[in-house]
């Protein structure tokens, strides 16, 4: 491999920070300057992802792009950088999201330099976090995305923003504290090293092991998930998500549910599953549970808002619990069907369905945000009983945004229904009850979505104060939407673009532990 | 890309013809300009889609004859048995050659695919695309072609192309700039002016094509459902067509939730047949499978080769043997291959508007005339019959005989809701789910061939009427209900000639005992209801428990009868009721009579022939007839055993027909007995079914209800306990950070104070012999090492 596919995944990294820099040197003045910029920037991040998906080779389960160098060597920490199939389409979405959401923030006028400066940060936080391979170096970024998220919330949020700043941040600081004390114990259980790869071959090799005390496992695990399930959120520790929503300004909001969430994912898949493969094999009861009761929770909630954004917040609760349930439906061996049918396969498709559910409503949920920031900055309020008539009022804006949230009621043919549809699939191997409560969420969904869609855009005359305010969608958010929503429908059409990417990795991963759990 | 058969690619195109035109008409308001000179905009979008129907209905007609000539459906399946006995008794000379393939063995019947008639294949299938592969599980969008498919495909398209041109008429008013909604009252009292909405109407038309079509390609179930979703959607978006209208909005998610409650049935459904068969396929692929051993279909893998379904009972109850799979020990528990046919179905009670899921059709009717006709008529609600069929082999006794029940309820229950409806389009909705209960019925007694039968001829005569419904409401200006109307038959001559064809094509009457050319005279559902009584019949006496099932189809024809010329009296034959209404009545323009003239047609002869005619003939090469098994307590009827009680059904069912008829013309032609006092002495009953049989106050106070008090009970439960504790927990940590601050500022420091303040005390107080000078000093230090050397000694005297 040649020099530059070495700093491929390094560039990507600090492509933004560089580019807070370079906004830190400009004048605070030239407003219009500064947001071009950062969008350069923001282009730039994106079409290098996208240079590692050219470089990218599909059957290849294993990490590519490594990059290994020592940081501080006393410790074993390395600088160390990779991707597979599992990180890669986060990396993608990650930059595309952050792409389309500095596309929107030309809504954000105040202290547009600092802002600009932030969002920047935070994006090189996320890409770290979906590329380290090294659990220090892995904890670093999580911390790293972590203080700009809280500035971006309190500075630049609604009305009660200091108070959800400061409940996301100590939420996901508990989380972290956690996870920290995990990453101790596994640090000093495994050899005193923080490569993940090494790591989980460790942890799956089935002579020896990484945490060989199962209860000493079950801990890692436990503190590892809880960790991972506050940013998901699962219920119950789902209560900073709409606050942190309601208060965040659009753009982050949609970076918020269309990225954050997604590290809990992607934590899970890639440090407390494989690290603890035999804990995950006594704890699957209970993750399904805590799946299915998220679907169901999450859905009942949303139908009870009233606060568009709040509402949408909640439906990520309920969507994201598709993401929980699909990896925790571990099957090993069908006993049903004796050697002809492996169970894992059925677990690998749960798994898949888990990592799409995640990549679909990155897309959903951001384009959902966006579509409630819009009206939101015509007419001030989010209240959903003092809409209504906006289809006549601005129909191409209500076009998309039926598409959008049709894509979110998991509509064949776009992005949502993909990965639940395939989760639910594959949870009846697993547990038949948990299996058809998952599915009667497609019931819920429906319901506060379409008696959503009725309430805001559908009727005949706008309830609302600002009712002159409701001016066509302008270009730059006919782009953001556009081109979500033509996502949308790509993904929901051609899963198989996601799955041939991640298909292989999570085979590997899934074949891994159910060596371990089937001992 | 592997060989595709010429019959498949000509549907697929059909199939996405149709897409083409959405994507390029939904963007209409932007580029249909208007017509030079006028107030209206283009009819651009409207052509385009019915370029695309029509050109999809042009591809599916080659298929069909394509198909015909390949697989030879024309030609009876008895061609080459030789041990079938004619049955010279039987009026209908077509439908004896065709009965005696009851005597064929059923395996060389059900195994189509691989040693067919003729030798050839009657199907086939293979792959489109690949949605994902997780080991030895694929996902895929296939097709799946047979005859029923190539059937299906023109009818739809036929009938949708019809529809389109109509609406051409009927959506006329929608193309000005400025179009008034006189069913909305705005807060000022006025109506609501709204620019016209012609392209979108046409776009969601072409988008539920696409979607139709779909669903009756698919080659697996996973594709139909996806496809059953996207139909679901088109008629959501269709039903609330006219958003500004609150009923119209919420009769649209009413439709699309009632279905979605279905379809978790179906979802079930989809997971027990995944997880026990790894597998969606209906059938192995005849297109491109390398000459390999092709991978076995759901039906290949529930019947043997035999169309026999392999039960053995264990200890832990019956089982169902997997056939033609890797592992010769699979199997499936019998319970749960029920358990999945009954999700199926249940998403078939949805879609089809069948008990106790039949709430959201009539409410469906708020969308415009054409979507009724052909969405909720014709091809959409009719899908869950197809699916019930198409799944047939997958059903196991018990099944069959819910669907059966289901069926005989449901239609029942909605005739004698018709009866009292007053809404004109109500009533052919009402009369749409009892029909579609006929079919349900059929296909629950193993009446495969008599239900799709009825489905093909139930979509034409019923498509028609709801034109015709539709051609009275641009007549009346936009008035719906029949107590208003009356002696239109004047104005409207062929709308009513034409709305007549359809009345006496669903009563099933014919002209008993008489035949031109060897052709009975009678309308196309007459056969069709004809088939499915008779099954009914012969189900009743091989089954005696479940003489029901042939009593409500067969009362049921009488009532159908009577509320459908009701209907016709009603509207079109007396003196006009109200004379305003009646002046400004017209009948409507070509381009909405000539699709009428068609329909007519076909509601005439496309079942020409009756069960031994092409219809029907190519209908029954796609059968595949499941002996019954062994220790089930229903016998299913053969179509030997049919035939011998055809003639007297035919007889009993036109009798019934005859009597709902004269009672409808003389309550409502001549007047005598007068409606208006029937119902007054039935007052209660009367309002029982005016309200619907009360399902809607049954399911609000059931289900919508709790579900939103639920639903607050969650949102409370977040703000109130989990944030309570939250904020139990950050409180707690202010008062501790209180409390440590006190401790810190009182305690802590009052003691590092105190020590300071000592200390400085100590200092001030020893400055005193900080003297400057040296001897003092030398003294002291003098002192202090005698000190020191006298502690030590003290202290550690031994060293």
């Amino acid at each position: 491999m040649d020099d530059f596919h070495i700093l491929l995944p390094t560039l990507v990294i600090f492509a933004p920070t560089f580019g807070a820099i370079i906004l830190a040197l400009m004048p605070r003045d030239n407003v219009e300057g500064l947001r071009y910029t950062a969008l350069t920037i923001t282009v730039v991040t994106f079409v290098l992802t996208l240079m590692l998906l050219g470089g990218f080779d599909f059957d290849d389960p294993k990490m590519q792009h490594e990059v290994v160098a020592a940081w501080i060597p006393n410790w074993n920490i390395n600088y160390q950088l990779g991707i597979d199939g599992i990180s890669l389409p986060l990396v993608l979405l990650t930059s595309f999201i952050c792409l389309l959401a500095m596309l929107a923030s030309w809504s954000v006028t105040k202290q547009v330099k600092g802002y600009l400066i932030l969002f920047l940060l935070l994006e090189t936080g996320m890409l770290g976090v979906f590329m380290a391979t090294d659990f220090f170096l892995f904890y670093v970024f999580w911390e790293v995305m972590l203080l700009p998220m809280y500035f971006l919330i309190g500075i630049w949020g609604g009305p009660r923003k200091e108070y959800a700043a400061i409940k996301f941040f100590l939420y996901t600081l508990f989380g972290s504290v956690l996870m920290l004390i995990a990453l101790l114990m596994i640090y000093y259980n495994g050899g005193q090293h923080f490569d993940l790869v090494g790591l989980a071959e460790q942890a799956q090799d089935p002579e020896g092991g990484l945490l060989v005390d199962l209860t000493m496992q079950k801990w890692a695990f436990w503190l590892l998930f809880i960790g991972f399930a506050i940013k998901i959120p699962s219920v119950p520790f789902h209560t900073w998500l709409p606050d942190a929503h309601v208060e965040a300004p659009t753009p982050i909001s949609m970076i918020l549910a269309g990225v954050l969430l997604k590290m809990g994912g992607y934590g899970i898949l890639r440090i407390a599953f494989p690290l603890c493969p035999e804990a995950v094999g006594h704890a699957s009861t209970i993750l399904v549970a805590i799946g299915v009761i998220s679907i169901i929770y999450g859905a009942f909630a949303a139908m009870a808002q009233t606060d568009f954004k709040r509402l949408v917040a909640y439906s990520s609760v309920s969507h994201m619990g598709y993401v929980v349930l699909g990896m925790g439906v571990v099957g090993v061996v069908g006993a049903a069907h004796g050697e002809g049918f492996i169970g894992s396969d059925y677990w690998a498709m749960g798994i898949n369905g888990a990592m799409f559910q995640m990549l679909g409503h990155g897309v959903s949920s951001a384009g959902m945000f966006f579509m409630v920031g819009v009206v939101y900055d015509r007419v001030h309020h989010r209240n959903i009983n003092e809409f209504g008539g906006l289809a006549s009022r601005m129909p191409l804006y209500t076009g998309l945004a039926a598409g959008i949230f049709f894509a979110g009621l998991g509509l064949p043919g776009l992005c949502g229904f993909v990965g639940e549809v395939f989760v639910v699939l594959s949870a009846w191997q697993f547990s038949k009850l948990m299996a058809i409560i998952a599915a009667s969420g497609v019931i819920l969904t429906a319901g506060y979505i379409l008696w959503t869609l009725q309430r805001v855009y559908l009727g005949a005359e706008y309830k609302g104060p600002h009712e002159e305010a409701l001016t066509p969608i302008r270009p730059r958010e006919l782009i953001v939407a556009g081109v979500l929503l033509a996502f949308a429908i790509l993904l929901g059409i051609f899963p198989n673009t996601m799955f041939s990417i991640m298909d292989d990795s999570i085979q590997h991963l899934a074949n891994g532990m159910a060596g371990k759990i089937g001992s | 890309m592997t060989h595709i058969d010429s019959k498949a690619w000509l549907l697929i195109i059909a199939w996405l013809l149709p897409l083409c035109g959405f994507v390029i008409e939904v963007f209409a308001g932007y580029w249909s300009h208007r017509c030079p000179g006028g107030r209206y905009k283009s009819r651009t979008a409207a052509y385009l889609a019915v370029g695309c129907i029509g050109g999809g209905f042009l591809l599916s007609l080659s298929a069909l004859i394509s198909g015909i000539s390949d697989w030879g459906l024309l030609e009876h399946q008895t061609s080459h048995s030789q041990a079938a006995p004619l049955e010279s008794d039987n009026p209908d000379a077509h439908a004896t050659a065709h009965f005696t393939v009851a005597n064929v063995p059923h395996g060389e019947d059900a195994d189509t695919g691989e040693t067919g008639h003729g030798g050839g294949q009657k199907y086939v299938s293979g792959e489109i695309y690949t949605l994902g592969t997780f080991g030895k599980l694929r996902i895929a969008i296939d097709y799946y072609v047979d005859s029923l498919t190539l059937i299906m495909f023109t009818m739809v398209t036929l009938i949708a192309t019809c529809i389109h041109v109509f609406a051409i008429g009927y959506m006329d008013d929608e193309r000005t700039e400025d179009h008034t909604d006189h069913q909305v009252h705005l807060a000022d009292g006025s109506h609501l002016h709204r620019p016209g909405r012609f392209y979108l109407f046409f776009s969601y038309m072409s988008l539920f094509c696409f979607s139709m079509l779909g669903l009756v390609l698919a080659g697996n179930i996973f594709m139909v459902f996806v496809f059953w979703e996207l139909v679901g959607i088109c008629s959501y978006l269709l039903i609330g067509f006219y958003v500004e209208r609150r009923s119209a909005s919420t009769a649209a998610n009413k439709a699309f939730i009632v279905n979605r409650v279905g379809d978790f049935g179906f979802i079930i459904g989809l997971m027990i047949l995944w997880t026990s068969f790894g597998t969606f396929g209906f059938k192995s692929y005849t297109d491109g499978n390398d000459g390999a051993h092709p991978e076995p279909g759901l039906f290949e893998m529930v019947r043997d080769d035999h169309g026999k379904v392999d039960v053995e009972k264990t200890d832990h109850g019956s089982i169902v043997r997997i056939q033609d799979h890797d592992d010769k020990s699979a199997s499936i528990p019998y319970w749960l291959l029920v358990a999945a046919g009954l999700g199926i179905f249940a998403g078939c009670v949805g879609k089809s508007a069948q008990f106790p899921l039949q709430t959201w059709l009539p409410d469906a009717m708020e969308g415009p005339t054409p979507v009724s006709a052909l969405v909720h008529s014709a091809t959409m609600v009719a899908a869950g019959v197809y699916l019930a069929a198409r799944f047939f082999p997958v059903f196991l006794p018990e099944v069959l005989l819910t669907i059966a029940y289901v069926g005989a309820i449901t239609l029942f229950v909605a005739a004698t809701i018709a009866i009292v409806a007053t809404d004109i389009k109500r009533v052919l909705a009402y009369s749409t789910i009892s029909q579609l209960g006929y079919m349900m019925l059929a296909i629950g007694l193993g009446g495969w061939g008599a239900g799709l039968f009825h489905l093909i001829t139930h979509a034409f005569f019923k498509s028609l009427m709801f034109l015709c419904s539709g051609s009275v409401i641009v007549g009346c200006h936009h008035e719906q209900e029949m107590p208003r109307m009356g002696g239109l038959r004047k104005k409207m001559p062929i709308t009513a000639c034409t709305m007549l064809i359809g009345v006496i094509a669903i009563c099933g009457l014919a002209v008993p005992g008489v035949s031109l050319w060897g052709y009975k005279i009678a309308f196309s559902g007459y056969h069709s209801k004809d088939a499915i009584v008779a099954t009914a019949m012969t189900y009743a006496h091989l089954n005696p428990a479940h003489s029901l099932l042939f009593l409500a189809p067969l009362v049921t024809a009488g009532i159908t009868a009577f509320y459908m010329f009701r209907l016709w009296f009603y509207t079109f034959a007396g003196e006009p009721r109200d004379q305003e209404l009646y002046d400004h009545c017209h009948e409507s323009p070509r381009v909405m009579t000539v699709p009428l003239m068609i329909l007519a047609f076909f509601a005439i002869f496309c079942a020409v022939g009756g069960e031994g005619g092409p219809l029907y003939t190519a209908i029954s090469h796609s059968e595949t007839i499941p002996e019954h098994i062994a220790d089930s307590a229903i016998t299913l009827p053969s179509h030997k055993q049919i035939a011998g009680y055809h003639q007297q059904a035919g007889i009993l069912a036109l009798l019934v027909a005859a009597v709902g008829t004269l009672l409808a013309w003389l309550m409502y032609g001549v007047g005598r007995p007068d409606p208006g006092i029937i119902r007054r002495q039935f007052a209660g009953t009367h309002e029982f079914l005016v309200e619907k049989w009360r399902f809607d106050e049954l399911y609000d106070a059931m289900f919508i209800r709790p579900v939103h008090v639920v639903a607050a009970w969650f949102s409370s439960f977040d703000r109130r306990v989990l944030d309570g504790v939250l904020h139990w927990f950050a409180h707690t940590g202010v008062v501790l950070a209180r409390w440590n601050r006190w401790f810190d500022e009182s305690l802590v420091d009052g003691i590092v104070n105190w020590i300071a303040v000592r200390v400085q005390a100590i200092g001030q107080s020893l400055s005193v012999v900080q003297t400057g000078r040296l001897r003092q000093y030398v003294m002291f230090i003098a002192l202090g090492v005698v000190t020191l050397f006298l502690l030590m000694f003290a202290l550690f005297p031994q060293t």
